[in-house]
Formats: structure tokens, sequence, C-alpha cells
């Protein structure tokens, strides 16, 4: 009795776990194909310190007059901001964009866009683009 | 998928039954108890309603520590209370879409994760340097502390100093709600604060921290002031006052 028991309990386990492990249909949020060779940073430590990034950009550039391309927003936009049907730009922070659908999956604010404009300058080109930042 | 996310996973699963087994398991208990006696510490409410507004007054605003010590009020209030704004933000790894309030209250839950940390480290420096408590604090009583002010801290370091993916962190937990495992991101802090977090679960049903519950059942605090008004009579003594009376009548 013990036996079928421990039997069941180990069946009915592995086969939780195997089903478990066979799902791998990504919940989250979709972003739009990023346009563009690759990004300035690794996609590991974009994805963790893209605000640091920025708001170190920000400092260096807003309060201190340091103006480089790297790590600019304007380049994020560039390569980020997708086209819509109509091929005009779709603002990043529109929901189920490349900044949007993130940052509301988490419920993280954004205030970027309050002063910044959220498409890329008509004809810019994304990759190797000279952004004024 | 990673050893490590398996791993994560099942300790998640197993703490989260002994937490919820574990907890019904004790109100259980304390519900069985038998209180026969009134005993609510004086002056207290005369009816329910009274009842409930002292509940309310001892689970929100700790009015017993209040009136018993300001400095182990102040900073247990403050930890306490941290951390239920912490708890609430954290929803944000568990709902999707995230509730409009858990949205609203992100900010406030940022800058209670400080006062929670700060209270705990202020509750700890008095089991340390007050000679009474330290004489009566347990092992436990320390480690209880150290394990709550380490899952805040390394929280609190992962906001504010090195950064997890936290997109792929709320995968991996909605991927543990629906059964549907996701790969966890293996940052140090990341595993560390879920571990701790894991044990605080484990051992949450056989330790001090069971006050949660318990406060609602302590008769002290949860009984009418009575007994003029209502005879509170056990059953067992039911019965001693039946062949009482019954040996009077012969």
């Amino acid at each position: 009795m013990t036996t079928h028991r421990t039997t069941a309990f180990l069946l009915s386990g592995s086969l939780f776990l195997g089903l478990a492990l066979t799902a791998n249909a990504l919940s989250g949020p979709k972003i739009p194909q990023a346009r563009g060779e690759k990004c300035v940073e690794p996609v590991e430590m974009m994805r963790r310190n893209h605000m640091e990034f920025l708001k170190h950009k920000r400092d260096a550039t807003m309060r201190w007059g340091i103006r480089t391309e790297k790590h600019s927003l304007v380049g994020c936009i560039e390569c980020h901001a997708a086209k819509g049907e109509d091929g005009k730009y779709i603002p990043v922070n529109d929901p189920d964009q490349a900044c949007r659908s993130c940052h509301d999956y988490t419920a993280v604010t954004m205030d970027c866009f309050s002063c910044h404009a959220t498409v890329p300058k008509e004809g810019a080109a994304p990759a190797g683009s000279k952004g004024d930042s | 998928m990673s050893v490590l996310t398996i791993l994560i996973s099942l300790l998640f699963y197993a703490s989260g039954l002994i937490l919820i087994i574990g907890v019904a398991n004790r109100i259980r208990i304390y519900w069985r108890t038998p209180s026969p006696l009134v005993i609510p510490t004086t002056p207290a409410p005369l009816t329910r309603t009274g009842v409930a507004a002292r509940l309310f007054g001892e689970v929100v605003f700790f009015q017993s520590l209040f009136r018993g010590n300001k400095w182990t009020w102040i900073l247990g209030w403050l930890f306490h209370f941290g951390m239920l704004l912490v708890l609430l933000r954290h929803l944000r790894y568990f709902t999707d879409p995230i509730w409009w309030w858990v949205d609203l209250i992100q900010w406030v839950g940022v800058y209670a994760g400080f006062a929670m940390v700060a209270g705990l480290a202020g509750l700890l420096v008095r089991r340390l340097v007050v000679e009474r408590i330290r004489y009566i604090s347990a092992p436990s009583d320390h480690l209880m502390l150290l394990l709550l002010l380490g899952i805040g801290l390394s929280g609190l370091m992962m906001k504010h100093l090195v950064h997890t993916d936290i997109v792929s962190v709320k995968q991996f937990t909605m991927g543990l709600i629906t059964f549907d495992w996701q790969p966890l991101p293996a940052d140090p802090l990341l595993i560390i604060h879920l571990l701790m977090v894991a044990t605080l679960m484990i051992i949450f049903p056989f330790s001090k921290l069971l006050h949660a519950p318990g406060v609602f059942f302590s008769p002290t605090r949860n009984m009418r002031d009575t007994p003029r008004e209502q005879r509170n009579l056990a059953d067992w003594a039911a019965k001693l006052d039946e062949t009482r009376h019954s040996g009077a009548g012969e």
C-alpha cells in the first residue's frame, strides 16, 4: 500500500516536473524588432542598466556639459522606434512599443519623454548615425 | 532550463506549501484551544464592535506596545509598515496586468524599503545594546532579525546598486504561479534574496513570526468585559454544575 502511494506520488511529481520543463512559451512584454546592427552594450547589460546609462548621460550632458554619442537617448530611439502601417514612426512610449511595454509590465515609470522626443528625426539613419543627444 | 531555475522553483513550491499548510494548521490549533476564563485586560470593550476596534488598534497602531515602550514601538512600527508597503509593491511581480493601485504605490514602496531596514536595524541594536533585552534574547530572536535584515538589504541593493533583469524576474514569478516555468536570471543578489525569502516562508509556521495570526486569538485582547452580564460557562464546568444541582435537590 505504502509503496503504491510512493510510486503514485513520484510518478505524478515527475509528470508535473516534465510538464513544467517542456512548457516554454515565453509570456511577457513583446516589443517591435529594433533596426541597426547591434546595441551599444550587450543585451544582458542593457536590460539591467539602461536606466543608469541614461541617468549618467543626463547628468554628464545637462550638468557638466559633456556631450558624447554613446548611451544617447536619441540613439536608442533611432533604432527602437517602430513604424506604423502608415509609414510614420510610432512614439516609443506608446503601449506595446519598445519602452512602454516592459515598463508597463513591471510598473516602472519613465520621465524621459516629458522633455525628450519619442520618435526619431525624419531621415535619421539607425546604425552609426550622429545623434546630437 | 538551468539547474538553478529548477531548484529555486521546486524550493518555492515546497516553501509555499509549508507556509500555507503550516499556518492553516496553527490557526486551527488556536481556534480549537479553549479559553474558559474571561480575562480581557481592563479597561476592556463591552461590545463586539468595541473588540473589533481594540484589535484594529492593536494590529494597525500596536497600541499595547505604544503604552509599553516608545522606542520599541516606533522601531517595530517602522519595520512592520515598511514591510507591508514593500510586500504590496512586490505584487507587481505577481499580477499581469498590474492592478492600478499597485502601480500607484510603487514609489511609496521604494521609500518604505528604507523604513523597513531602518526599523530592523534599530530593533537589532536594541537587542544587542539593552542589557535586559540581550539577557532574555534567544539565538532565534537574533537570527530572525538578521534574516529579515538580509532580505531587506539584498532587495535595496538590487533596487539601488546592482540591478537585476526585473522583466525576466517577473516572467519567472508568473511562470511559477501559472505552472509554466521560466528561466531565472542568475544574479547572485537575486538568488540570495530568494533563498532568504524561502527560508523565512519555511520557518514562519514554527517561529515567533506566528504572532501575526496569533494576535487575533489573544484572549486578553479579543474578549469582552462581560463577566457580570453573561455567565461564561465551559462545557466541562457545566457538567460539574449539573451534578451539584442534582446533588442539592436530593
